[in-house]
Parts: C-alpha cells; structure tokens; sequence
C-alpha cells in the first residue's frame, strides 16, 4: 500500500504496474506461506505436548527397570529392550484376552449405533406422549454413578444364569444414553422437511434412518464407534464381577494380573500398557480413512 | 442470513441424498445377517461353556475322590505365574483325579468384593486366597470350614507349620485359615551410602534413625534418611513392636473387638510422634500413601533406607540393578526400650463350606500340596514369601535361593525371634482402619493436625466404624 | 382406520424399545434398588438390615467430610472439564485447516482416549514421581505432585483432562466440519477478522456440539474414578476425595452401603439438577 502512495500515479507505466501486481501477489503468499507455517509450528508444538506421555510410556516399556529407577535424565532408553514385553507375555494369555476384548467390544459398538440411532431418530422426529420426560430419563441414566448398581446387576445377571458368558459382557451395554443424546443433537440440525420429503417420497422409518441418516452423520457415528469401542475396550470391573476364568476374560484384566503385590515390576506393567494399547492405536489408524474423511469432507456435504 | 443460505444449501443436498436412498433396498439386510450371525456365534460358544461345567459337576458326583474344585487367587505378575506352575504340578502329580482350576480374580480387594457378591449369588469358589485384614470378616461370615477341622480330621502334624506364622490366622487354638503368602516388614539400606557416612551400626529404632539421618544426608549423600510410606501395616507393626494393643478384647482375639485400644495406651501416639519429628527436620518427607513409593526413591538411590514387605527384596535388587549394595535389618523399634517383635502380613487361604465332601476333601488335599515342603521351598524362591513350613528349609532349592540372596536371611531371623504372642490385630473393619490411619498420618504430616489431635481423630472415626459395624453385624 | 391410529400411536416408542429394555434392567432397576438401601443401614454383605428412613442423608449432611469430597468434586469438574473442552477445541480448530501431515496431527490429538483410565493413571504416577519421574526432570523442579495437597487434586484433574482431550477433540471436528466453508468465505470479503469470524461464525455454528461436549464432559467427570484409585487414593489428607470414590470405599470396604446408597442418590441429584440447569440454557444459547 505504501509503495502505491510512495509512486505518484501519473509517473506509472504498465511494466511497474505489473511489477507491483506481481509483488503483491506473492506478498500475499508469502502471508499464507507463514501462516501456514505458524500454523503447522503450532501443531506440532500441541500433538507433542499430547503424545507424551505416550511416548514416555512407550520409552519406559523398553528400558530395563534398573534405568527407570534412577534419578538421572532418561526420557529416552539407554540399552532398549524387549525383555519387558517377554516378561508380560509368559504371564498371561494376552492373544485370548484380545480376542474377547475385541469380540465384545465390536458387538457392543455395533448394538449401540443401532440402539441408539433408533432412539434418537425417534427424538429428533417424531411427535409422542411423553416425550420430554423418556428423554429426561434417558438422560438420566448417565448420572446413575456405576458402583451404586454394580452389585445389584452381578445378582440379575447370575439369576439369569449369564455369568461367564460373552452376553453378560455385552447385553447390558447394547445402548448408551450418550450415543442416543449425541445423534439426537445431529438429526436435530436437519429441518424437518427433510423427514416429510422422504415420507412423501415413500421411504419407511428405518429405511430413512439406514439410508439417509446414517451416511449423513458419519462424522458422528465415526466419533462414536470410536469411543464407544474404546470405552469397551477398557472395562475393568464389570469383566472381572462377571467372568471367572481366562476363557472370558478381557484385556484390562490382564493388565492387573501383571501387577503382582508385594513386587511389583513398573517396567512389565508398562509394557502390558503399550501392548493393549497398540490394538486400540491400530483401529484409530485402520478407522482413520474413514473418520477423518468423514469429519474433513464435512459429513453433510459428503 | 447467511445461515439460512447455508440451510437452504444444505436441504437441497440432502434432499438429492433422499432421493438416492430410497431408490435402492439393499443394505440393511446384510446388516441383520451380520448381528444374528454374531449373536449365534457367541451362543454356541456359551453352549461349549455350559457343557464344559456340567461334565465338570458330573464327575464330581460320580467318583467319591475325583473332584474338580475351583481356587480363586490374588497374585498377579511372578508370584500368578509360580502359582500356576504349582497348580499345574499338582494337577499333574496328584493320584486322586483331582483338578484344580486357579482363577485369578484381582487384587486382594476385588476378589474379598467379589466373594461378597458370588456368596450371595451362590456361585463360589472352594479354596480362595484372602489378605490378613480380612480375616476377622471371613471368620464372622459363616462360610467357611475352619483349617482345623480339616486338619483333625487328617491326623496331620501342625507343628510343621511356622508357629509365629500360624499364630496370626489362629483364634481359641483352632487355626482357621491356611498361611500361604506370608511376609514380614524390614528396613531395607543402601550400603554405599552407609559407607560414605562413615555408619557401620545400622540403627534398630526411632532414635536410632535420628541421631544418624543428618550425616546420612550431609555426607552419605542421601537425599532424605528413611523412605517412610505412610502405610496402615508399618503402624500396625510399630504397635506389635511395642507390645501393645491394636484394639480391645485381646487384640479382637478373644472376641470381637469393640473399640481401639493404641489411643489410651499410647502406643499410635509414640509412633506418630516418632514420625513427625523424622518428618519435620526433612529426614522422612511425605512419600505418599502405601510401600511402593518409597521403595522406589530407595531403588532410585534417594533415600538412604526405607521399610517394605520381605517379599519386595527380589523386586529391588532388581531394580537397583547392582548401582548400590542393599542391606537388610531388623524393622525397626519406636523406642529402645520396645521388646516386641513383628507379625505377619500377607494372604492365607480358606476352604469354603459348599456342602460337598469330596471337594472338601479335594481342597484339603491341594492344601496338603501347597504346604508341603518342596511346593514352599519352590513358592520362597520363585516370590520372596516366607516358607511356611518350617521343613521347607532343608530343601535344596531354599538353600541356593538363600546363598543367592543373603539378605532374606534376615527375615527368618526376624520372624523366628518374634513371639507368637505379637500375632497382631484382628478387627473386622480393618480396611477402613487402614485407611483412617493413613489419612490422619497424612493430615499431621501435613500440619492440619498436631499429634495429638491425629490420634484423637483416629481412634474416634475407627471407633464409630466399629460400633455401626458390631451392632448392623453382630445380634 | 382404527387399527392404523394405534399403530401410529405406538410407532415411535418401538424405536425406544431396545434401548429402554436395557436400561431398565440394568440401570433403572438397580438404581430403584438403590434408593431402597439408602433408607437402610446395610450388614457387611450390604443387605438392608435396619430401617433409619433419612438417617444415612442426614448423616451425610453432618459429616465435614462430605462436604470435603463435593468442594473437592466441583473443583475437580471445573478444571477437567474446562481443560479437556479448550484443548479439544483447539486442537480441533487447528486440525480443520488443509495443512502438511493433517492426518499426523488428528491421530495424535484423539490418541488419549484410546487409554483406559487406569492405565493413563499407572503412566502418570511414574511420570509424576518426584525422584524418577519425568517431569521433574524436565522441569528442573523438585515438587512431590501427588503427595503434596496443593497439588494432588490439580494432577489427577489435569490427567483427566487429557484423557477425555481425546474424544472432545473428535466431536469439535465432527462439529467443525457440519459447518458450511462458504460462510467463511463469504466473511472474509466483508473484512472479518479472525476472531470475529470465531465469535459469530464458528461458535454458532458448533453450539449443539458445544452443548453436548460440555453436558456428556460434565457428567462424566462427576464420575471419574479409576484415576483417583491409583494415583491418589483420595489423599492426601482427603484432598482428592471425590464423591464417587468416597462411594466406591464405602460400598466396598467400609461395610457402609446405605450411605454408599446415599451418596450415589445425592450425586445423582446434583448432576440431575446441573442438567436440567444446562437443558435450561440450551434453549438460549443454542441455535439448531
């Protein structure tokens, strides 16, 4: 702007035109190329402040315990190796845990999307009695705090005679009120018209829940699976009330099987850690096409 | 306006979308194919699981010996892994056709939750592992066959067992549960440190500890005198060591107890004073709840001695990884005039009443196993857990793992220097004693209270445990 | 015609009915069951033994320490949850641009919450140990994080923090990406800056997403637990004594389920009546 006012109009010829159309243009670039750049700074600087620990984790799984107990700088291990990982595998049938873990939490994670798209779409589209106070009590469940019916569900579910059974892992989980008030708060940004239009068109209920509301919130579904997945992954004491023997067993219990009291091996409990946590890394890795194409194409125009 | 653009956009996008899905059928059947093809693959699994137990129970009714009994246990890591091989050995061994199935079922505390829960839902185990300070709850719950029984009705020679080991689990002469994973505090030392300070007596109290912790400091190097994790069971012990009472009614031996006792014999006060004097002048700061923070400044070379359980010693030497020599001496004293001894911690194992003999018989026969003097000389070296039986020392295998590790020495010493008569507490709301305990210790430490407030706080707050639980418990 | 009403009628509660089953079974039932026994004194197996109507409450709201472990929830909510949202906001914010190695960075910010809570606690307490620990190497500092009460509470709620980043990160995306990048456009030739587009585009934009982030966040943090299992204990001192581990200790250890009951029914109201507050403002605040 300056170099404008600095040359009087009346002296510009057409090649100092161009020349400043030229510079301005790769000015304006320029700011871009910095942006991006602070930009990417920026990230960089943010995903390593999360990964840390992670790493750290990572870090002291291959340091033999010797070099974790000391007082000296070792964020990064000095002789690696891979004894802690032997260690924890001899003392538990890992492969069998994540086997069930994973069989468990998948038929979970499927039962939910579907439990609880059914049960928003009927909260974000159709009219009935009552309504408010069902979604209320929906809401309600997630406040229940877990100790207080733990008990009472280990007396149901061996009254049923469930106990060591992969339905007992999974039946109760098969709907979240969080999944359910989640996809409710995206069909509530369709207008409504859409619904009608597809009613007019002749499309049944679940027929506009398959077809056309879950492809348009993928992004959503994605997020969910993902956690609803993890957060399976992860169960502790339900899978340990529940399953006696390591035939049912999940992996969040071998993670404590490797505790032992009395002496305890930091470095083999951590290595136990990174190994369960590889699985769940992967499906992130694996399901990222997806999520991330789904969440950055922006789900509604997808 | 610019948003409703954006919503005019966006339903006529979607109304395209509409339009494309309707047009095709497919899509959701595959899906229900998938759920029901699920759903039959987890029954059939569950079918196997059922008739697996079934022809389990078969077998128990028919053969009068052959019986498979369930052992839930609580050791995780190198001590799981020894306890399998020695449920796999006697599986393997035993001429009865008896099987065991070991189930893991969490740490101390999730498995006595556990057994709560299965015992009301009828669905137990034979044989279960459970820690010292849940004894007084197990004998008051009407579950089990008390030890004794069994061992009367086998003739079998008790004398075999530790007797300052077995005087923990033995209540009106009859023992009730099998000691199994037993251990003893000590004060573990770093020599190198020792050795700088010039200190060649290791100290055996309280003051002891005092009057050498500033040349520890000063010249060993250390960066804090004594590791002192603020754990219930060192309390418990500095009262064993001072011949006092934990609680009325003889140490709640007699009968159930019904109030403390350290508040007016002024055992818990000596101790917290004892700590609070190491704590202010910086030679035992805060280390947190629990063994295991301290044990890890000791390994890490920070602390020129801390207190832990005798099964720790393999896990530091470990850890230290040759950086410094570990000693090991006696837990020590609060004053010097303290005569008594330590008493043990750890787990036993009890037989629970399910109304089938040939199990019963079954589970004392594993019992007889776990006991025997090769299975503890083995279970002493594999876990660092004292051999219960006193035989287990001639075996060879003891032998090397004492060569191996001199240090452990100490603590045979230790317990067999120790009198019956310190058997220590039983109460049935030790849990939460502990933790009262700990929470109080923490709060002087922290300067919220003085001492005397801390055991006044202590004695009240257990006390008031006590009596909502004898009079919800006891008619 | 009258067979078609009630089939109209009914209709949409079918869609509730497998959700609603479960629920029932294994939330609603137990809970009932609940506020039974918190009417009760409780034996050890935690069977009603002796009837004390609102005994258990009125204890409760005698006892110092109960008002410790709400002081010490509430603060614990505020800093876990207003962290978790601002670096899953950022995160998000920072990730919705086309940028080199984007994908790197989205793994990296939903990575927490692939750890259980338990685990991330294992991690966190060698990190946070004041000999061996990692951060006061790094930091050159010499502070005993989880031992020290100043501390302690800020640890595990900072822990908490990162732990839910994770999936906070995933659902501002989800949201991010709801919004049309026309308008942005749009706003850049009428001269907003950076900010303004923020304060009138974006946050409008997300706020049925903003709304649900900051529900589902606040009542999950009510309820962390597992952290404060392994970091803490609820110490030192009482100081990370949050309610539901005061529950979980009584349920399980203390022999006290009726005021474990209790507790878990005044939780449950707090949180209840925090929502509703929240479904309140909803109405204000968010533009569907």
């Amino acid at each position: 702007m300056e170099e404008i006012q600095r040359l009087s109009p009346n002296k510009i010829t057409i090649e100092q035109l161009d020349k400043l159309r030229i510079d301005m243009n790769q000015r304006a670039k320029r700011r871009k190329t910095i942006k991006q750049i602070s930009l990417l700074f920026l990230n960089v600087t943010v995903a390593l402040i999360i990964l840390f620990p992670l790493f750290y984790a990572m870090s002291l799984a291959i340091m033999p315990s010797g070099e974790v107990f000391s007082t000296e700088f070792n964020l990064i291990a000095k002789n690696p190796t891979l004894e802690n990982f032997k260690q924890a595998l001899t003392k538990i049938p890992l492969a069998r845990f994540v086997l069930n873990s994973f069989l468990v939490a998948l038929s979970i994670t499927f039962g939910q999307m579907i439990s609880c798209s059914f049960a928003a779409f009927t909260f974000s589209f159709q009219e009935f009695k009552g309504k408010k106070v069902i979604f209320m009590l929906v809401m309600a469940t997630m406040m229940v705090p877990g100790e207080a019916t733990i008990i009472s569900n280990y007396l149901t579910v061996s009254s049923f005679g469930w106990l060591n059974s992969y339905k007992v892992l999974i039946i109760p989980y098969l709907t979240s009120a969080m999944g359910i008030f989640l996809f409710r708060q995206f069909y509530m940004t369709f207008p409504m018209s859409l619904y009608e239009a597809a009613k007019l068109d002749g499309c049944s209920n679940i027929r506009f829940i398959v077809r056309i509301l879950l492809p348009l919130t993928k992004s959503a579904i994605g997020a969910m699976a993902v956690y609803t997945f993890i957060n399976a992954w992860n169960m502790y004491m339900w899978p340990l009330l529940v399953t006696g023997n390591n035939q049912m067993r999940t992996v969040q219990i071998g993670i404590s099987m490797l505790d032992s009291v009395d002496s305890q091996s930091i470095t083999m409990m951590i290595a136990g850690v990174v190994m369960i946590i590889l699985p769940s890394i992967t499906i992130f890795i694996v399901g990222q096409k997806q999520l991330v194409r789904g969440m950055f194409s922006g789900a509604v125009k997808g | 306006m610019k948003k409703r653009i954006g919503s005019l956009l966006l339903s006529t996008t979607m109304l395209l979308g509409v339009l494309a899905g309707c047009s095709s059928e497919a899509g959701t059947k595959t899906t229900e194919a998938d759920v029901k093809e699920s759903v039959a693959t987890t029954s059939t699994n569950l079918e196997a699981e059922k008739t697996l137990e079934s022809n389990q129970s078969q077998s128990t009714s028919a053969g009068t010996k052959e019986a498979t009994i369930t052992f839930w246990h609580s050791m995780g890591g190198v001590n799981g892994e020894a306890i399998q091989f020695l449920v796999d050995k006697f599986n393997e061994e035993n001429t009865n056709g008896i099987t065991v199935l070991a189930e893991y079922q969490g740490s101390y505390d999730d498995a006595i939750n556990k057994l709560k829960s299965a015992q009301i839902g009828n669905m137990g185990a034979d044989l279960v592992q459970i820690y010292d300070i849940g004894t007084r709850f197990m004998i008051d719950s009407g579950w089990v066959v008390p030890m004794q029984e069994l061992i009367d009705a086998d003739s079998y020679d008790i004398t075999q067992i530790e007797p300052n080991i077995a005087a923990y689990y033995t209540i009106d002469n009859k023992l009730y549960s099998m000691p199994f994973n037993s251990s003893t505090p000590i004060l573990y030392y770093n020599k190198a440190i020792f050795d700088k300070a010039g200190i060649t007596s290791i100290p055996t109290s309280f003051s002891e500890i005092e009057s050498i912790s500033s040349q520890l400091m000063k010249e060993g190097g250390a960066s804090e005198a004594i590791a002192l994790g603020i754990y219930g069971w060192f309390f418990e012990q500095f009262i064993c060591k001072q011949q006092l009472n934990y609680v009325n009614n003889d140490n709640g031996r007699s009968d159930a107890a019904t109030s403390v006792e350290f508040d007016f014999n002024g055992g818990a006060l000596n101790i917290v004073k004892a700590w609070k004097a190491l704590a202010e002048k910086g030679y035992a700061p805060n280390v947190g709840r629990g063994g295991d923070n301290a044990i890890t400044e000791f390994s890490a070379g920070k602390a020129a001695m801390t207190l832990g359980s005798t099964a720790s010693l393999k896990q530091i030497l470990t850890d230290v990884d040759g950086a410094f020599e570990v000693g090991t001496a006696y837990f020590p004293k609060i004053k010097d005039t303290d005569k008594g001894g330590v008493s043990i911690g750890g787990g036993s194992l009890w037989a629970l009443n399910n109304q089938d003999d040939a199990k019963k018989m079954a589970t004392w026969e594993f019992i007889k196993f776990l006991v025997s003097p090769q299975s503890q000389a083995y279970w002493n070296a594999q876990t660092g857990y004292f051999p219960i039986t006193t035989k287990a020392q001639e075996e060879q295998v003891f032998k090397d793992n004492i060569e191996k590790y001199p240090q452990f020495m100490t603590a045979i010493d230790q317990l067999h220097d120790s009198s019956p008569s310190c058997a220590g507490a039983l109460l049935s709301v030790f849990p939460e004693a502990r933790q009262i305990v700990e929470t109080e210790i923490e709060n002087m430490i922290n300067g919220l209270h003085n001492e005397e407030e801390a055991v006044a706080k202590m004695a009240t707050d257990i006390n008031r445990a006590i009596e909502e639980y004898n009079l919800l418990n006891y008619e | 015609m009258m067979k078609n009403r009630i089939v109209k009628f009914f209709a949409p509660y079918t869609y509730l009915v497998p959700s609603l089953l479960i629920f029932g079974i294994f939330l609603f039932f137990p809970f009932f069951k609940t506020i039974y026994l918190s009417l009760y004194k409780t034996n050890k197996m935690g069977q009603a033994k002796l009837f004390v109507g609102l005994g258990n409450y009125m204890e409760l709201f005698q006892s110092k320490s109960f008002y410790n472990s709400i002081v010490v929830t509430i603060i614990f909510v505020l800093i876990s949850v207003c962290v978790s949202m601002l670096i899953g906001l950022l995160a998000a914010m920072l990730c919705n641009k086309s940028l080199p190695g984007i994908r790197f960075f989205s793994t990296a910010y939903a990575l927490p919450m692939a750890i259980a809570s338990s685990s991330a606690a294992i991690v966190f307490k060698i990190m946070l140990n004041p000999s061996v620990g990692i951060m006061n190497k790094l930091l050159r500092l010499n502070v005993n994080w989880i031992n020290d009460p100043k501390y302690a509470l800020i640890c595990v709620a900072l822990l908490t923090a990162w732990l839910n980043s994770g999936i906070n990160f995933l659902y501002f995306s989800a949201g991010l990406s709801n919004i049309d990048e026309t308008i942005y456009e749009r706003a850049s030739v009428d001269g907003a800056n950076e900010w303004q587009k923020f304060r009138r585009l974006t946050l409008p934009g997300l706020s049925p997403i903003l709304f649900y982030t900051l529900v589902v966040n606040i009542i999950q943090a009510f309820q962390s637990f597992g952290q404060v299992k392994i970091l803490t204990q609820g110490g030192p001192g009482e100081s990370t004594n949050l309610i539901v581990y005061s529950i979980y200790r009584d349920a399980f250890f203390n022999f006290r389920f009726g005021s474990a009951a209790a507790q878990s029914v005044l939780l449950f109201i707090i949180i209840m009546t925090l929502t509703l507050l929240m479904f309140r403002l909803e109405k204000r605040g968010v533009s569907y």
